[in-house]
C-alpha cells in the first residue's frame, strides 16, 4: 500500500492519494464538534471532512453535489475511535465513483450501523480511561503549583489524535467488509473489557484520592466523647466517600441522569449538611 | 491586570468551547491548563496552578457521553480562577466559585447546538449547489462567529466587573455557607467518578473500583503508581484470559 501510493507519481482522475486521506482526517479532527447541532450533530462535520476526496472523485457538479449531501446526513460518534467509519466511507465513495457499483444507501447504512457501537468503545477508552488517568497525574504535579500540570494533559491531545489517524487510515485500507469484522473481533472485546478493567481501578484510586467528606458528630459515652468519625475510619478509611460515589451512581443508573439536577441536590445536600452541623 | 485578565479569559472561552480540534480543545478547557497562562498575567503561576488543580479535581471525572456535557469545566475555570488570583482567595473557595459557573456553562451548550441548526440548513442549501465554500463556511466560520457573540461578552463582563463584587460578597457570607461551599468542593467529584463508572457500565468489575479504592486509602499510593499497577493488572487479566482460552 505504502508503496504504491509512492509511485503514483501521475495522480489519474478519481484516485485518492494517501495525502489526500489525511487532509481529510485533519478536518475532521479539527471540526469534529465545531458546527454540531441537535439536529444533525456532526453531520455537517463529516461533510466538511469528505470534501478534499469528494472534489477529487466526483468531477460532475450533480454527482458532487449529491455526494455532499449524502454526507450532511445525521452523524454522531465519539471522534477518534468512530475513524474507520470516515475511512471506510471514503472508500465506498471511491467505488462508487469509479465503478458505480455501490448505492447510497450502502454507505448511509454503514455510517449509521458504526457510529453507535464505535462511540461506546471510544468513550470509554479516551474519555473513561486515558484522559481520567493523564488529568490525574496533571493534577497531582498542578496541586504543588508545579507548570507540569499544564503541560502533562496535552498527552492525551497528541495521543488521540494519532489513535484517529491510524485508525481512519485502517478504515480507508480494508474497507467496509473488514471493519464489521473488526467489531465482531475477539482484539477489540479484550480492549474494551482491559481498559474497562484499568478505568473502574483509576477510578476507584481517584475517588480515594480527590473525595473528600468527613463529620464532625460525637457522641457522649460515659463521660468519655466518642466521635463518630473516628469509629467510622475504625472501619475502613474513607467509608464517607465511597458511599457518596456509589449512591450518585446508583441514582444515575436506576433514578436520572439529569447530571444539572443530581450537581444541585449534591449542592443543596453539602450547604444544608453544614448548616445543621453533620458535615 | 483585571482588564488583560478579563480579555485573555474572554478570548480563552471563546476559542476553547468553539471545540477547534476533537481533543486539543478538551485539553485547552480544563482549568489546570488555562491556569499557566492566567498565572503568568497575573505573575504568580506557582498559586495560578495550585487553583488550577483544585478547580480540575471537581471535574476529572466528567465525560461527555454522547455529547451531552454534565457541567463545563471551561467556564468554571475561565471565571474562577483569573477572580480567585484578583481578590487573593484560597483555592477552596475558587472551587464553590467555580461549581455555579460549571452548571451555567450547560446551557451556553444547548443554545449553541440549537442555534447551529442553522448553519445545517444553510449547508444543505450550499450543498445542492455543490458550492463547496459555502459547506465550509457552515463548518467552520459561522460557529465561530456565533461563538463569539456567546461567550466572550459574558466572561469579559464577570470578570472585569466581577471581582469587586465577589470580594464583597465572600466578606459577609457567614462561616456556614463557605463550610458548606467547600465540603461541596469535596464530593463534587464523586458525580464525575460515578458517571464514568456509570459509562463504563461493567458491574462485574466494580470490584476493581474497590480495589483501587483502598489500594490508595490503605497503602497511600500516588496517582501515577496506581496507573502503573492498573495497566499491569489489566494487561495480565487480559493475557491470562486468552491463554486460557487458546489452552
Amino acid at each position: 500500500m505504502e508503496d504504491m501510493v509512492k509511485n503514483e507519481v501521475v495522480v489519474e482522475e478519481g484516485k485518492l492519494t494517501k495525502k489526500d486521506i489525511n487532509k481529510s482526517f485533519n478536518r475532521w479532527y479539527i471540526s469534529a464538534e465545531v458546527p454540531n447541532s441537535y439536529e444533525r450533530m456532526q453531520g455537517v462535520s463529516f461533510c466538511y471532512s469528505m470534501i478534499p476526496c469528494l472534489k477529487k472523485l466526483y468531477n460532475k457538479k450533480e454527482d458532487l453535489s449529491k455526494a455532499l449531501v449524502r454526507h450532511l446526513n445525521f452523524f454522531n460518534s465519539q471522534g477518534t475511535w468512530s475513524t474507520p467509519i470516515h475511512g471506510m466511507t471514503i472508500s465506498m465513495e471511491e467505488e462508487m465513483a469509479n465503478e458505480g457499483n455501490v448505492s447510497d444507501a450502502a454507505i448511509t447504512g454503514i455510517k449509521t450501523g458504526l457510529m453507535g457501537p464505535l462511540a461506546g468503545i471510544g468513550d470509554t477508552i479516551d474519555w473513561g480511561t486515558l484522559k481520567t488517568i493523564i488529568y490525574g497525574i496533571a493534577v497531582t504535579f498542578g496541586s504543588k503549583g508545579s507548570v507540569l500540570g499544564a503541560i502533562i494533559p496535552f498527552a492525551f491531545t497528541i495521543l488521540t489524535y494519532f489513535i484517529g489517524r491510524t485508525l481512519w487510515n485502517l478504515g480507508y485500507k480494508i474497507g467496509k467488509e473488514s471493519v464489521k469484522s473488526i467489531l465482531e473481533a475477539g482484539w477489540i472485546k479484550e480492549l474494551i473489557s482491559g481498559t474497562s478493567i484499568l478505568g473502574l481501578f483509576m477510578m476507584g484510586a481517584l475517588s480515594a484520592q480527590y473525595v473528600t467528606l468527613s463529620t464532625p458528630l460525637s457522641f457522649k459515652v460515659a463521660g468519655t466523647k466518642i466521635a463518630i468519625q473516628t469509629i467510622l475510619d475504625s472501619i475502613a478509611p474513607g467509608i464517607l466517600p465511597l458511599f457518596v460515589v456509589f449512591g450518585i451512581y446508583y441514582i444515575l443508573k436506576n433514578k436520572t441522569q439529569k447530571y444539572g439536577i443530581i450537581s444541585l441536590s449534591i449542592v443543596a445536600a453539602c450547604i444544608l449538611g453544614s448548616l445543621i452541623g453533620i458535615f | 491586570m483585571v482588564f488583560v485578565l478579563a480579555l485573555v479569559a474572554g478570548l480563552w472561552y471563546w476559542i476553547g468551547q468553539s471545540k477547534l480540534g476533537y481533543t486539543f480543545h478538551a485539553v485547552i478547557c480544563q482549568p489546570i491548563v488555562m491556569a499557566l497562562p492566567f498565572g503568568i498575567i497575573a505573575g504568580d503561576v506557582t498559586t495560578a496552578l495550585m487553583i488550577g488543580a483544585s478547580v480540575e479535581m471537581v471535574y476529572l471525572g466528567m465525560v461527555a457521553a454522547g455529547a451531552n456535557i454534565p457541567a463545563d469545566e471551561c467556564l468554571a475555570g475561565v471565571i474562577s480562577i483569573p477572580i480567585a488570583l484578583t481578590t487573593g482567595i484560597d483555592p477552596a473557595t475558587a472551587v464553590t466559585l467555580a461549581v455555579p459557573f460549571g452548571l451555567l456553562g450547560v446551557f451556553q451548550d444547548q443554545i449553541r447546538r440549537t442555534i447551529q441548526a442553522v448553519f445545517a440548513h444553510k449547508a444543505d442549501k450550499y450543498a445542492m449547489e455543490a458550492d463547496v465554500k459555502g459547506i465550509e463556511r457552515c463548518a467552520i466560520l459561522y460557529p465561530m462567529i456565533l461563538g463569539f457573540f456567546l461567550r466572550f461578552p459574558p466572561v469579559f463582563a464577570a470578570i472585569y466587573l466581577g471581582s469587586d463584587v465577589v470580594q464583597k460578597i465572600l466578606n459577609v457570607i457567614p462561616e456556614w455557607l463557605t463550610h458548606g461551599l467547600s465540603v461541596t468542593g469535596g464530593t463534587l467529584p464523586a458525580l464525575g467518578f460515578a458517571i464514568t463508572i456509570f459509562i463504563i457500565g461493567k458491574n462485574i468489575y466494580l470490584p476493581f473500583f474497590i480495589l483501587g479504592f483502598f489500594a490508595v486509602q490503605y497503602l497511600k499510593i500516588s496517582v501515577m503508581a496506581a496507573a502503573i499497577f492498573g495497566v499491569c493488572m489489566a494487561l495480565l487479566i487480559t493475557f491470562l484470559r486468552r491463554e486460557k482460552v487458546q489452552g
